[in-house]
Order: structure tokens, then C-alpha cells, then sequence
């Protein structure tokens, strides 16, 4: 079984090929891990002001362009201030 | 919930798709398979930028380009009826198949545990053959999968 299998309906953070960080909760996947995400959020780093978050709703993003796939603590996550942190953006997976 | 299913519960709905070189579709679902390709109609298309635009009565993209699908919220929803109805499928015909891998045992048993294992092979492939004409024919016998049987039969 795949270690997915324990992330579903669980909070979970999608780190994309094009570097975009996407969070919600995991509603399901196949053998070619797409994945469903619903209640999604884009987490947009910037070096100049906090974490912008945008919300977008529920996602399949396909399988090709997922390149992490993390479990999120939500009692730390909701800890966050994210209008406080400041990052920078990851680039694109490169070939 | 497989992503597949959800994309053909999400058919007549409004979504967007975005595709590996940035540029977005906008259209409702006409139809999909099994390698996501898509079928939209009453299409805008944005490029990457997101400062040009083209309209397009409907498009058809391969599935190996798209980055992600964005579909309406109450799309899932409706997926659980589906699953559930098909769940309730799946364990019916389990019954089903219980009951006919225990006759295959009781049949097997005889020629087993000896060298007349040898000779009796084409008789347990033949009784695996008449199985799976048996497994097809539980599932015509549930009206909504008849036409599923009779794809896999040709």
C-alpha cells in the first residue's frame, strides 16, 4: 500500500515542479499520484512582505508536476504568523 | 476518491485547467478518459502572462500537458454518491466471487498434491475460463454495468 494512503483527509503541503506551495487536505490519489486537494491554498513566499495566502478550492493537480508531498502538524501550522515570515520563492525543478 | 473519478463527475462543469507551460483554459467539461485528456467547450484561453486572450467554441488538450485542475467545490460531493453506489457494487460481487472460488477449490482439491497435477492443468484453466464467463455474467445481471460487460466480452 502506498504511504499515501495515511495522509488522506489529512492537512498536506504539495511542493509543485514549478515551485508553487500548495496546502489542503488530501481527498485522494492514484498509481500516477495525481492527487485530489480540497479547501487548496497557495502559500506565495516573498523576501519583501509576510506569506500571501491564496485560497483556490478544490484541485486535482496531476501527477508530473508534484514534486513533494508533506503532512502538516495543523496545532504548529495554526501557530504560524505567516503576514511575518518572509522567504524566497522556490524556482522551477530544473532539467 | 480517485482523481479520475472526480474529473468525470466534474463533466458539464465549469473549470479551469492549467497546463505545464502556464498558459490557462477556462470551459466546461465536455468529457474526459483515463489518460486526463479533455474535451472543453466555450473556451477562453489566457496565456502565461495572463495579458492575451482567445476565445474558442471548444478545445481538446492531451492529459500529459496539464499541470492542474481547478473545479467547483461542490463537484466532491457528488463524487461520494457515486462512490458509494459503487462500493455497494463491488461488495455484492465479492459475495459473489466468494462463493465461486470456493467451488474452485472443491473442484481442484482432487487432482491436487500429486504428479496428476500435471494432466489436470487444462481442466482447472477450463474451469477458470468458465469462472470468469460466470463473474461476467453477475455483473450484466446489475443493469447500470451491462454495457462494461459487454466491452470486455469482445
Amino acid at each position: 500500500m502506498s504511504g499515501l494512503e495515511s495522509y488522506i483527509n489529512h492537512t498536506v503541503s504539495i511542493i509543485t515542479a514549478d515551485g508553487r506551495n500548495f496546502i489542503g487536505t488530501l481527498k485522494g490519489f492514484d498509481q500516477t499520484i495525481n492527487i485530489i486537494i480540497d479547501e487548496c491554498h497557495e502559500r506565495v513566499f516573498s523576501t519583501t512582505s509576510g506569506i500571501e495566502q491564496i485560497v483556490l478550492g478544490l484541485h486535482i493537480i496531476r501527477g508530473d508536476n508534484i514534486a513533494v508531498i508533506g503532512l502538516i502538524d495543523e496545532t504548529i501550522d495554526s501557530r504560524l504568523d505567516l503576514a511575518n515570515i518572509r522567504g524566497e520563492p522556490l524556482g522551477p525543478v530544473v532539467h | 476518491m480517485l482523481p479520475l473519478s472526480l474529473l468525470k463527475t466534474a463533466q458539464s462543469h465549469p473549470m479551469l485547467v492549467e497546463l505545464k507551460n502556464g498558459e490557462t483554459y477556462n470551459g466546461h467539461l465536455v468529457s474526459c478518459d483515463s489518460w486526463m485528456n479533455i474535451n472543453l467547450r466555450d473556451v477562453i484561453c489566457t496565456s502565461k502572462d495572463g495579458d492575451r486572450f482567445w476565445r474558442m467554441p471548444e478545445c481538446y488538450i492531451r492529459g500529459s500537458t496539464i499541470k492542474y485542475l481547478r473545479i467547483p467545490d461542490e463537484v466532491i460531493d457528488m463524487v461520494k454518491e457515486d462512490a458509494q453506489a459503487k462500493s455497494r457494487n463491488r461488495t455484492e460481487m465479492n459475495k459473489n466471487r466468494g462463493g465461486n472460488s470456493s467451488q474452485n477449490q472443491r473442484g481442484g482439491r482432487p487432482g491436487g498434491g500429486n504428479r496428476n497435477n500435471v494432466g489436470n492443468r487444462p481442466g482447472q484453466g477450463y474451469r477458470g475460463a468458465a469462472n470468469n464467463a460466470m463473474r461476467l455474467g453477475g455483473a450484466a445481471g446489475q443493469g447500470n454495468r451491462l454495457p462494461h460487460a459487454a466491452k470486455n466480452r469482445k
